[in-house]
């Protein structure tokens, strides 16, 4: 079960060049079929790991206990989300037109791939193996058409990616010179010695996953990458790829190997709370609708960075919980963004207007995304952030848990401009003629906003299986 | 006696830093990832060093090759986008990438 969630869609992604040659159209339906398979996977992990006493599910280890896979909760939610995402890309990519579309699907099936070998990697070199095959199969998605802006936000995104990588490696190399070995356990064994060796791996490790997750320093890269990208691309980069690149990984590695400590839980926190509040306030002035919500990215990977800061068990229930919703409603938000660019051709949002009369389907499923998003009540991203709010106050934290209220209202504020600006109002001239997209845009965002809504209503049901599925985390 | 290792994590340090200067201050993009790729054989070097430090050279050698592999894999995708940007603009200077000013 562990290694059917590389090697099914490695093979789906070996497939694709021999579909090219028989069967175009198929490589779709083969990349949904992956895609249906790794979700009842995961689906079947979560439901085993709730059920199980050791709270983890799945361990492989291959190669003379030399490299082992595991799934425990954490990366049960993680590898659900991916599947969910992916599933959601892929209808949506079938529906607008792509060159050379079985590359596109295999590219998509290795970039997933990679996820999901970093959502179950147990040492930090197979880390770093996994966080580069992600990398550089979302640089030439990114390019995919080759025009001059995907060239442009690829290559800043490679740039910066090129450096994370480095430092990453330095850190691995200067653990692996304290402790004698790669793997989690091994290196939390021999980390017991507080050598300057060990800060400053930590320091190197951090840094590197920072620049990946695009926190506020180092962004630079996040919104042009997202707005160069071909709008099925930017679905899976903003939903997942930043997601588990960056922030999964780096909770896992605190969790695992470094644990929490007081300096650690300061950094995250200030730059999660600079993320968060700048973020948002540079998304209130963007004219480009990607654009504004590559910024909306930034701002909430603030918040589940710094729920996961504090260290406390609602602390971390908090950040799963938002980095499910945020999954969620980001995609959804990407995708309908899609959906008007292929319906209208227009990507600026004073080139919109009135868009709700005229595409009922992504007019209202655009309000469900941006009430999630923005924290309205019944909708799951009033849970999660609530939870994120209490957390922070509960842990002493109480002027970062006013920041994170305020900067809800603020996220509020651009998500209704945008909308207003997009979807209300009168008709502008020149798009009396656009029509609802077809069934295959428009579905994966009905799906996102139903799961939006569900996850809201049934909040309970969700806050007690995340609860027993992060247990052995949270001593 | 002078402790070999301690002359091997200074060259990680000289080349690391020649990488990133090199990544800072160029204006071409080949020369941005050729301080990349010498930032990149320092790392190989820390690693080779690492694992001689605590006798499990083997292993590091295991890490190091890989590296090199992916690596390799990095700079072909690189040097594909820089053809293609090459193709589209007909230079290579990273200053007149402005096309997504926000």
């Amino acid at each position: 079960m562990v290694l059917a969630f590389i090697f099914v869609p490695l093979v789906g992604a070996a497939m694709m060049p021999i579909m090219r040659k028989f069967w175009v159209k198929g490589s779709t339906l083969v990349t949904i079929a992956v895609t249906l398979f790794m979700l009842t996977g995961s689906f079947a992990n979560i439901l085993r790991e709730i059920n199980s006493e050791t709270g983890i599910s799945f361990q492989k280890t291959l190669l003379g206990e030399k490299f082992a896979l595991s799934i425990d909760g954490l990366s049960a939610v993680v590898l659900m989300t991916i599947a969910l995402v992916t599933l959601a890309t892929i209808i949506f990519s079938a529906g607008v037109p792509i060159g050379r579309r079985s590359g596109f699907n295999a590219l998509v099936l290795l970039a997933v791939t990679g996820m999901n070998g970093l959502a179950m990697a147990t040492d930090i070199f197979s880390m770093y193996v996994f966080v580069e095959i992600v990398s550089i199969s979302s640089f030439i998605l990114i390019v995919y058409n080759m025009d001059e802006i995907g060239t442009e936000g690829s290559f800043k995104y490679m740039i910066l990616s090129a450096v994370a990588t480095v430092f990453l490696l330095i850190g691995i190399a200067a653990l692996f010179a304290v402790t004698g070995d790669v793997s989690f356990q091994g290196v939390a064994a021999g980390l017991s010695s507080s050598a300057p060796l060990v800060r400053f791996g930590l320091g190197f490790i951090v840094f590197a996953l920072a620049l990946k997750s695009g926190l506020m320093p180092f962004h630079g890269w996040l919104p042009d990458a997202y707005t160069a990208a071909p709008v099925s691309v930017s679905v899976l980069l903003a939903g997942v790829i930043t997601k588990v690149a960056g922030v999964y990984t780096l909770m896992r590695i605190i969790v695992a190997v470094f644990g929490f400590s007081e300096s650690f839980s300061n950094l995250i926190m200030i730059l999660g709370a600079l993320s968060m509040t700048l973020a948002a306030f540079m998304a209130l002035g963007q004219g480009d609708f990607k654009r504004m919500l590559a910024f909306s990215s930034i701002s909430q990977i603030g918040y589940i960075l710094m729920s996961f800061a504090t260290g406390t068990t609602l602390g971390l229930i908090g950040a799963v919980f938002h980095f499910f919703n945020h999954a969620v409603f980001k995609s959804l938000l990407f995708l309908n963004a899609g959906a008007t660019e292929t319906a209208t051709g227009a990507r600026r949002l004073e080139d919109l207007g009135g868009l709700a009369a005229k595409m009922p389907v992504t007019g209202i499923t655009s309000i469900i995304g941006m009430l999630s998003a923005a924290g309205i009540p019944p909708l799951a991203g009033f849970w999660s952030k609530i939870l994120i709010i209490i957390a922070l106050w509960g842990s002493g934290h109480r002027f970062y848990a006013g920041l994170a209220v305020f900067t809800s209202l603020v996220t509020l504020a651009y998500l209704l401009h945008a909308q207003r600006r997009a979807f209300f109002g009168k008709v502008r001239e020149g798009l009396e003629n656009v029509a609802e997209v077809s069934p295959l845009l428009y579905g994966p965002a009905v799906l996102m906003a139903v799961l939006a809504v569900a996850a809201g209503i049934f909040y309970p049901v969700i806050i007690r299986t995340l609860n027993l599925l992060l247990r052995i985390h949270l001593n | 006696m002078v402790n070999i290792f301690v002359a091997d994590w200074i060259a990680v340090i000289i080349l690391f830093c020649i990488g990133l200067y090199t990544m800072i201050v160029a204006k071409n993009m080949l020369r941005i990832l050729i301080g990349f790729e010498i930032m990149t054989k320092g790392v190989t070097l820390a690693i080779i060093t690492a694992g001689s430090v605590n006798g499990k050279i083997v292993f590091s050698q295991a890490l190091a090759i890989t590296v090199i592999v992916i690596e390799v894999v990095f700079i072909a995708i690189a040097l594909a986008i820089v053809m293609i940007t090459q193709k589209n603009k007909r230079s290579l200077d990273v200053r007149k990438l402005t096309n997504l000013k926000g």
